[in-house]
């Protein structure tokens, strides 16, 4: 029954000099009832806006937005049915965080009993019973951020809306409440739409993601499906931490060439990419799927073999980031820590080309083959 | 850079201590010289004053003669009353109109904001002189007076506004609430700008009605300004004596007498100074267990 849904919404800022400026550009996406969608993308593409236009908090230049089978275009906030999380906690200062909690609730007459209740619940959750007498001020940042969290549970509502409630807190706290957000809403079992400039956050958490970039939807897509099949060159660059290398490559005599070295490619790929025989496209490769020859489990016998020079090695402990350069692109290879490497060492590399992916240098969108 | 953060412990010690903060010391020692020669050195001889009889040559040591005096003083009780009739009158009312005034202005656009921030903060600029030289006016007591001629309007007879004693104070009252209230404006302007907009927008999301915002948030976060200006308020308010000395010169009949004002009669036109030392000191201890006690009320909900 919680569905959102937006219907080519539009938003526009007018700036000092009365000049519009586009945050959103016509979105089009539906979320399911009881689904975990994140919004990800870089600073300012737009994900805040978007999930303030859901809230009501901001209201969209054009286009329809509906929640459950409502349209809601011309709904306050409190109409709506949402609860949210606000990226600097928006806690009330001057209230205890029994009020903070009980103040939505209290706005809406419920009766006390019913509001006790509730606030006990929220607390026992959120492990905050012991808290609850305090003002915001006493506590740390992660009892904050539950305490956001909490004021939203108790209300109840058809949809959740969270705005980077992870940002502000360090990378330990960031990881348990991420484990804890997840379980919360198996348990909940409500519409969760959750922003976050953090592709590793969105990876972890969302069922779907929905990656933005300059107010334009990217793709849409489960975290195995974006990171397998991104759409274009820049969903590919963004989802997968050290990004995808974006190698200059050409099609000539049914190999894929790029400076230094080519790559065979089996007839029935070669097909997809015959368009650009003799043209120019940009080869992408995952760090992870380029390894040193000398540990390459299962791609011993691969061909696609080429030799590097390495020029920069970075020790990570479980694994190592080694650096060169194929036809003026840094290239980056995470490789096995017991692959032999050393600044100035040249060595074959295996690039597993099963999982290569190509694009159109000019659409900059990925080729299917 | 060299700092002066680490001074070093060597066996000249005192010299290089001199030579890094000497000029820190020097440059406190301008405020702490004028406090010292105009602060503290006069509350002190006006202390050993209040119980003497003052002579410019060789006072007289009496005791608490001074202070049983004026105990014994009517007029003395009478300016008490006064002043606090005066404060209670005006100090509430004035942080209301204040407080609803900023409110309005903080709903404007930007350039509506900025002109009534200064049209009202002009008044403030103007001296007590001047104002009180224009409510003479607007309170003279003939039929052209302009407050008379408006009330002639709706025909009701003229009033002696500052020559009776039952409308007097009340006339200086209301001069003080129509008066300048930009200072407060501004404060009140810069914190309710302090306010992050999103707890309106999670209040509005929270079902709050606009009352409630109002009274739920706002009003609570604005508290530290509203007992600063309560505070500060009644400072002012208790040491009244401009429009007082321009307006009626305490009269009629004493009743609009402030302890202010008294103590200036006290000491300018009777030449008392012991015994204006000792109002003044009754003056200062009002005022202190005023504040005290108002910081006490009110402190232990201000969130800071
Ligand atoms: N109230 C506003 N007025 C003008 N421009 C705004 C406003 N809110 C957001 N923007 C602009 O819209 C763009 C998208 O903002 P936002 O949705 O906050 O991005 P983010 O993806 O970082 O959350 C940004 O360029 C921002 O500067
Ligand atoms: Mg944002």
């Amino acid at each position: 029954m919680a569905r959102v849904e937006f219907r080519n919404v539009r938003k526009e800022f007018q700036d000092h000099s009365k000049e519009s400026f586009t945050a959103v550009a016509g979105s089009d996406f539906v979320i399911n009832d009881k689904e975990f969608v994140v919004f990800v993308g870089p600073s300012g593409c737009g994900k805040t806006t978007s999930l303030r236009m859901i809230a009501g908090l901001e209201h969209q230049t054009s286009g329809d937005i509906l929640i459950g089978d409502r349209v809601v275009n011309n709904l306050h906030p409190k109409d709506r049915d949402i609860a949210m999380v606000f990226q600097d906690y928006a806690l009330y200062p001057h209230m205890t965080i029994r009020d903070n909690l009980s103040f939505g609730l209290k706005n809406l007459k419920k009766p006390k009993a019913y509001i006790d209740q509730k606030v006990k619940e929220a607390a026992a959750i959120l492990d905050m019973e012991p808290m609850l007498g305090r003002k915001p001020r006493e506590l740390s940042g992660g009892q904050r951020q539950r305490v956001a969290l909490g004021r939203a549970i108790v209300r109840d509502p058809q949809v959740f809306l969270f705005d980077e409630p992870l940002s502000n807190l360090d990378a330990k706290l960031r990881v348990q409440m991420r484990v804890e957000l997840s379980e919360l809403h198996k348990r909940l079992g409500a519409t969760i739409v959750y922003v976050t400039h953090d592709q590793v956050e969105a990876m972890t958490l969302g069922e779907r993601i929905v990656v933005m970039n300059r107010g334009i939807i990217q793709q849409i897509a489960n975290p195995t499906e974006l990171y397998a099949k991104p759409r274009n060159m820049f969903v590919a660059g963004f989802i997968g931490s050290p990004p995808m290398n974006f190698i200059d490559a050409s099609i000539e005599g049914g190999r894929v060439v790029v400076e230094g070295g080519s790559f065979e490619l089996p007839a029935a790929k070669l097909d997809a990419l015959s368009p650009y025989a003799g043209r120019k496209l940009i080869l992408g490769i995952r760090p992870e799927d380029i390894h040193g020859e000398d540990y390459a489990p299962g791609l011993e016998t691969s061909p696609h073999r080429m030799n590097t020079h390495i020029q920069v090695v970075e020790h990570l402990g479980s694994e190592n980031l080694l650096y060169f350069h194929i036809g003026g692109r840094l290239v980056t290879a995470k490789v096995h820590p017991e692959t032999k490497a050393y600044p100035g060492l040249e060595k074959p590399f295996i690039f597993d080309m099963r999982k290569a992916h190509f694009f159109d240098p000019d659409s900059e969108q990925r080729i299917e083959i | 850079m060299q700092t002066t953060a680490s001074p070093k412990r060597t066996s000249s010690g005192s010299g290089r201590f001199l030579r890094e903060y000497g000029w820190a010391y020097l440059f406190i020692l301008a405020p702490v010289l004028l406090f010292l020669v105009f602060t503290l050195y006069p509350v002190a001889s006006a202390f050993v004053m209040s119980f003497q009889q003052y002579q410019v040559m060789g006072s007289t040591w009496i005791g608490l003669d001074n202070y049983k005096h004026m105990i014994g003083d009517d007029v003395f009780w009478k300016s008490i009353r006064n002043t606090v009739i005066f404060t209670i009158a005006t100090v509430p009312v004035n942080i209301l109109i204040t407080f609803v005034l900023a409110y309005l202005i903080f709903q404007m656009k930007n350039k509506a904001q900025t002109f009534f921030k200064a049209t009202l903060y002009l008044p403030a600029v103007a001296s007590g002189v001047t104002i009180s030289v224009v409510w003479l006016a607007i309170f003279d007591p003939t039929d052209s007076g302009l407050l008379n001629r408006f009330l002639g309007l709706l025909g009701i007879d003229p009033v002696i506004w500052l020559g009776q004693s039952g409308t007097a104070l009340f006339s200086l009252i209301l001069m003080n609430w129509l008066g300048s209230h930009g200072a407060g404006i501004i404060l009140y302007l810069a914190s309710m700008g302090g306010v992050p907009k999103s707890l309106y927008e999670a209040a509005d999301i929270d079902h709050a009605s606009g009352w409630t915002k109002f009274a739920r948030i706002t009003w609570p976060l604005l508290k530290p300004t509203t007992l600063y200006l309560l505070v500060t308020g009644i400072i002012t308010s208790f040491q009244v004596f401009i429009s007082v000395y321009l307006m009626t010169q305490g009269g009629p009949n004493f009743a609009t007498t402030t302890i202010a004002y008294l103590i200036y009669q006290t000491a300018f036109q009777f030449y008392e100074f012991g015994l204006a030392s000792a109002q003044s000191f009754v003056l200062a201890l009002l005022i202190v267990i005023v504040s005290v006690l108002q910081f006490k009320a009110f402190s232990s909900d201000v969130e800071y």
